[in-house]
This record gives structure tokens, sequence and C-alpha cells, in this order.
């Protein structure tokens, strides 16, 4: 039996102040592991950055959001054969070293996604009070509609086994995978684990969650959420 | 009572049949596709109907109970301005839908062909 294949797809949005670090620590800690960085319309020299490190390079000529880069990622992942696709943030939240953990899981076949949480076990990471508030709501709002807590619902360090990735790359929430992904996810019968790990501060760059989408995240990811359960899968 | 029930119905009624004449000679110049322009002929010949006559419009105030005969107009004028902006809307969404798969898989061919691109390159200088 061949191992199996590992993509580790990292979404960048004008990132080129961290990536070439997120990179260099990837391949540090999983040296053999292929990467695929998607460029997702950025005006800075992150698509640059990205070759001087080796690594392959989709760019989106205009932005389309995280969800977008990650079903190009997904697509890629499917076209080539990969057997697991990974999600990692080009901002060094996500520390590589939990990769192994992550895996672990989808590898052995005990579930579909595996999602990398901050709160299975304490990890130290304190969130603002908004963001909590979001937090607990969501956190609600997914175990409402498939029945099980999640502890990280925002969190995107996670590992998508490939049948995952087939759907994924046709039906995917578009600005925020997380809340509506997890309650999709679900709804397509997929079984979903949480790993331990801990998350650090984003190295450099901006969030993507600025103020603008604090209001509007809110209203779209409810909307979301329920559109996922009761819409039928595609 | 004369034919035409106040100065409004009129202006309405020809504004509509110079809004159809108009939707109707930008289908002509392809600024418009026919199916577009469906929508627009419809509202402007309803509205023409209820300016030009009279009976009609009275009955369908009195039935639909609007105080004036310019309401029932106006009334149609919108409902049929607020289906034309859903419909858009719809369309907007469709088209942001096929944009979005668009621009992935324009990425992803993008990538191939410059990986071709510089596998022939090898070659070449080989």
């Amino acid at each position: 039996m061949t191992p199996p294949r590992v993509l580790v797809v990292i979404p960048a949005h004008n990132e080129q102040a961290s990536l070439a670090a997120t990179l260099a620590e990837l391949h540090r800690v999983a040296p053999d592991v292929d990467r695929l960085v998607v460029d997702d319309g950025s005006q800075d020299g992150t698509a640059r950055v990205a070759r001087a490190s080796g690594v392959r390079v989709v760019r989106h000529p205009v932005n389309l959001g995280v969800g977008g880069a990650l079903q190009t990622g997904f697509r890629w992942a499917v076209e080539h054969g990969y057997d697991v696709g990974v999600q990692l943030d080009a901002d060094g939240q996500h520390d590589p070293a939990f990769l192994p953990a992550l895996l672990a899981p989808v590898l052995a076949g005990r579930c579909d996604v595996s999602i990398g949480s901050r709160f299975v076990e304490s990890s130290g990471y304190r969130a603002p009070l908004n963001r909590k508030i979001g937090m607990w709501l969501f956190q609600a709002v997914v175990r409402l509609a498939i029945g099980r807590r999640i502890t990280d619902t925002t969190s995107g360090f996670r590992a998508y086994a490939r049948p995952v990735m087939e759907v994924c790359q046709h039906d995917f929430p578009k600005d925020f995978p997380d809340a509506p992904l997890l309650i999709l996810l679900a709804r397509h019968g997929f079984r979903l684990e949480e790993v331990p790990v801990r998350m650090r501060e984003r190295q450099a760059g901006r969030s993507f969650y600025t103020l603008g989408k604090q209001l509007y995240y809110p209203y779209k990811n409810l909307l979301a959420s329920l559109m996922a359960l009761i819409r039928r899968p595609v | 009572m004369s034919y035409f029930l106040s100065r409004t119905q009129v202006v309405v009624a020809f504004g509509a049949v110079l809004l159809a004449l108009y939707v109707l000679d930008l289908v002509r110049r392809r600024r418009l596709s026919e199916e577009y322009s469906l929508l627009w002929v419809i509202a402007s010949v309803i509205i023409a109907l209820l300016g030009f006559s009279t009976p009609l419009l009275v009955w369908i105030t009195r039935v639909l109970g609007f105080l004036g005969e310019s309401s029932t107009v106006f009334a149609f004028g919108l409902a049929f301005a607020t289906a034309m902006l859903l419909y858009a809307s719809i369309k907007l969404s469709r088209l942001g839908y096929e944009n979005h798969e668009l621009t992935r898989e324009m990425a992803l061919l993008r990538h191939d062909l410059e990986e071709l691109r510089r596998e022939r390159g090898g070659e070449e200088a080989r």
C-alpha cells in the first residue's frame, strides 16, 4: 500500500510579511509534505514570496475570500490524487508542529474532517469579549443544528479527507468557512473530530475579521448556518 | 365625466408608451437582451392599459380598495419596480457564483499553462 498523500493548502491574501516564515517553519517541521499556496488576489508580493520558498502557487486574479481559496486548493488536491488536504493559515497562527496530531484521526479513518481546536484542552487562548460572545453563539448554533458540541467552530486549522474535498470543491460556504461549513459537512454525513492544538497570535498582516465584517459576520453566518441546515446539499 | 380622470393618468400612460418604445429600441441596438426586455415591456403595457382604459382603472381601483385611481397606477408601477429589482438581484447572485467558479478554474488553468511552458522551456534549452 502506498503511503497516503497529504497536501497542505495555504490560502493567502496579502500575506507577504508572514508567509515566508510560515512556509519555512512548515518545511522544517514537515519536510516531505506537499504544499500549495493559493494566492487569493493579493496586491502585494505574496506569490513572489511563496515561489521564492519553492512552493507551488495558484493565483486568483481577484479576491474570492478564504472559502474560494480553499475550494481552489481542494480541486487541485482532488485532481492530483491527494488523500488528505490540510488547511493552514498563512499568518502563522497555526503551528505546523500539530500537523501529525491533526492528520492522525483522518489517516486512521476515524473521521473525515479533523478540527484543530483551541478549547478541547485549555490552551491558554484568550479571546476578546466580542469574539467570545460570537464563539458561544456559533457553538450553540452548531450544536443545535448537528446535535453535538464542537468547541472551536471558528478554527481554520483542519484536515479534510478526499471525499470531503470532492464535495467541497463544488459546495462550500463563501466568505467564512466555519459554522455553516460544519453544519454542511455534518449534513453530508461526514464525521467530525476535534484535536487539541495551541494557536498563536498572527505574525503580521490583518485579520479577515475587520470592523465592517464584525457587524456583517453574525448576520451572514447565522443565515448561512440556517441555510446549510435546511437546503438540499448539492 | 371626461374620458381621462386626471392629468396624472395621461402623463403616466404616455410615459409608459415611451418607456416601452425605448425598451424595444434598446433590444434593437443589442444594449438589452430579449430576456430582460420582457418584464419591462409587460410592465409598461400594463401601466399604459391602466392609463388609457378608464373603466378598467376605475374597476380595479374599486376592487382593490385604493383611494384614488392614480394610486392604482403608481401601485402597479411600484410592484413592477420591486419585481424587477428582485429579478436583478437573483441574476446578480447567479453571475457572482459563475464568476467565482470561473475565477478558480482560470487560476488552475493558468498555473498549469505556466508549468507546461516552464517544462517546454527547459527542453528547448537542453
